[in-house]
């Protein structure tokens, strides 16, 4: 952490702190600020839906960062937890009438012991092995659980799609009615994973998985008990999955087992590969970054359906052929992510005019 | 009995074209030790290959499916020289990761060439009625598709076994460091691995096309052969042949006894929870060689 000069401290708590400087400060509450009244206020519905977008990206691929990133893990079915956490909040909801936040918490729930359960091998084995067991979990949970038994446990047919009405989701006298709850409800959702997530990072448990993340064996000879702390890793990206999940159900009011097919796991982890492994900042700018460049193909596909006609019709096919690309290039030209990027600019500004 | 047996045979032919696909699989991995989760576009890439000079461009078949392997040649160098080579020293994830974008790019491009509706192989060119091998029925399209998938098999073992270049790649995947070593140039290696993985998989695809018609869900067939190539063990060649007739064997199966007692999805989820037993009892496979690394 660079300081300006003269800064000091007369304690360990406010050496430890976040923001050290009122100038951070000032900036971070403007940040705020301009996340939870300015945008709410003056952008429209469409760019709020889109960002929302972004949202749900973030708090998906945060799960997905704990795992690969901080815990070396790799997981390939993170859209298991997150369908399953889906239907979980929209079953208890429609079925037994659950108020909203507990249907949040029995989501979270769901999703995190669905992850434990399937994170059970990765006490023996590790590396291709997980790769198998965390897809095993994806085209089990979502192909035949959700899509066979959970769809017509609401009484609708296989694969059927769950409507929850919009009034549902209110959290004491406030619905989450439209676009603009929902991305207010978004922000206050992502801030609360951030900071939880930042912070986590910063004890014990937090150092324990990047020590397995390094090393494994030398971590074990170090004392960190590592099935307690990979189970745990497992577990509490599981339960931010389902958390996503239920953003994602609020979002759109309806929720169907198509939306958490593999290409959704494999995009959130194109998303942090992108943004950067092992870095929150890395899950911030994958998923903005993602989220834009599908808008960018919306909107390019748009003038060229003049000259390609049955351009807009091949928008999904655009889209893959984007993300691969992405992918593919990001992996070989920066495969630092954008995360070090925006280090790396920072750093210059800093250091600038005597950038040696 | 005579059922069972229809189901054992009808599930050993369509292995055998899982079989390449495994091939496809095990090769990858067993030199360069990446899961190639393309593996299905690659099979789908063959297979509207094979389709489009063979329906488009009216040759006979046998001449689309040479004129496939010859594209597939050409599509194995391109992928790996533009994509593959810079990942070289990369951690595996990444590579791993590569391939999922190259899975997603080449699906997109397949897509945005052939369209999303179901192609079919027409005329037909296998003929539709059956042969009857005693009171056996067995369909043409699966018998005449095991025997072209017998051959690749039988002229890839050869080249494994008798030539230079297959030989300098058993080595590479034996000890990668002790035979580049001895002079073995490890990207000619990668190359000829992608080259055959992508022939591999293109007969199969092709061969899936005469089955069932041509459409992007193909591309899920390199998922669900994944079972073989585990089951078979991961480093194996004849394992992941093996795996590749037992999973037609337990899929077929599968289907036709235990299907009725659930909602759905047995057929392709069967051999799925066959793995995960076989896991549980021989982490390696079958055949694979006994080196994973505990916890």
């Amino acid at each position: 952490m660079r300081l300006p000069t003269g800064t000091h401290f007369d304690s360990y708590t406010a050496d430890h702190a976040w923001w050290k400087t009122r100038f951070l400060w000032i900036r971070m509450v403007l940040l705020g600020v301009i996340l939870l009244v300015v945008i709410p206020l003056f952008v429209g519905d469409y760019w709020l839906g889109f960002l929302n977008m972004v949202g749900y990206t973030i708090l998906g691929a945060v799960g997905v960062q704990l795992l690969i990133g901080y815990t070396g893990i790799v997981t390939l079915g993170h859209a298991a937890p997150i369908g399953l956490g889906a239907f979980a909040c929209a079953l208890f909801m429609y079925l037994f009438g659950v108020p909203y936040l507990a249907a949040l918490v029995i989501g979270m729930i769901a999703g995190g012991l669905l992850s434990l359960v399937f994170g059970l091998p990765s006490i023996r084995v590790k590396g291709f092995y997980l790769i198998m067991t965390t897809m095993a979990m994806q085209f089990i949970t979502i192909d035949i659980i959700l899509t066979q038994y959970l769809g017509p446990l609401a009484g609708k047919g296989r694969g059927g799609v769950l409507a929850i009405e919009p009034e549902m989701f209110s959290i004491g006298p406030w619905v989450i009615y439209h676009t603009r709850d929902a991305y207010i409800w978004m922000v206050i959702l992502v801030i609360i994973v951030l900071v939880f997530m930042a912070n986590l990072m910063r004890t014990r448990v937090g150092r324990a998985w990047m020590a397995i993340r390094d090393n494994d064996i030398a971590a074990e000879a170090l004392g960190v008990n590592i099935i307690y702390y990979k189970l745990l890793a497992f577990f509490i990206a599981g339960a931010l999955g389902g958390l996503a999940g239920c953003y994602w159900l609020t979002n759109l009011t309806i929720v169907s087992p198509e939306h958490f097919m593999l290409g959704w796991s494999l995009w959130l982890v194109g998303v942090i590969l992108i943004g950067g492994v092992g870095s929150l900042y890395g899950v911030i700018f994958g998923a903005l970054f993602m989220t834009g460049v599908l808008e960018l193909v919306k909107f390019a596909l748009v003038p060229l359906s003049g000259i390609w006609p049955g351009a807009a019709a091949q928008f999904l096919n655009v889209k893959d052929l984007v993300f691969g690309l992405a992918i593919i290039l990001f992996l070989i030209y920066e495969p630092n992510g954008l995360a070090y990027r925006w280090w790396q600019i920072k750093n210059y500004i800093h250091l600038w005019p005597f950038s040696y | 009995m005579v059922h069972f047996t229809e189901i054992l045979i009808t599930g050993l032919l369509v292995g055998g074209i899982y079989a390449c696909i495994a091939l496809g699989w095990a090769i990858i991995f067993k030199t360069s030790g990446v899961i190639n989760l393309a593996t299905g576009e690659l099979t789908m890439i063959g297979g509207y290959t094979c389709f489009a000079l063979y329906v488009t461009f009216g040759l006979p078949f046998i001449a689309a499916l040479l004129g496939m392997l010859a594209i597939a040649i050409g599509l194995g160098i391109l992928t790996e020289r533009l994509w593959l080579r810079p990942m070289i020293g990369e951690p595996v994830l990444s590579v791993i990761m590569v391939t999922v974008g190259i899975s997603f790019a080449y699906k997109a491009m397949v897509a945005l060439i052939w369209g999303a509706d179901t192609r079919v192989f027409s005329p037909l060119v296998f003929p539709l009625e059956p042969l009857m091998l005693g009171p056996i029925h067995v369909s043409q399209v699966f018998l005449y598709s095991f025997i072209v998938a017998g051959i690749m098999m039988a002229i890839l073992v050869y080249f494994f076994q008798r030539t230079r270049i297959g030989l300098a790649m058993q080595a590479t995947a034996d000890d990668e460091m002790a035979a580049r070593s001895m002079g073995i140039p490890a990207s000619s290696v990668y190359r000829w691995t992608w080259i055959i993985a992508f022939m591999s998989c293109g007969i199969a695809g092709a061969l899936l096309g005469n089955i069932n018609g041509l459409n992007i869900s193909i591309g899920y067939m390199g998922l669900l052969v994944l079972p073989a190539v585990v089951i078979g063990g991961m480093n194996s060649i004849p394992g992941a042949v093996a795996g590749g007739l037992i999973i037609g064997v337990l899929e077929n199966l599968g289907d036709a006894y235990i299907s009725r007692f659930f909602p759905g999805g047995v057929k392709s989820t069967f051999p799925f929870i066959v793995m995960l037993i076989v896991m549980l009892w021989r982490p390696y496979g079958l055949w694979g060689w006994v080196k994973i690394e505990r916890m």
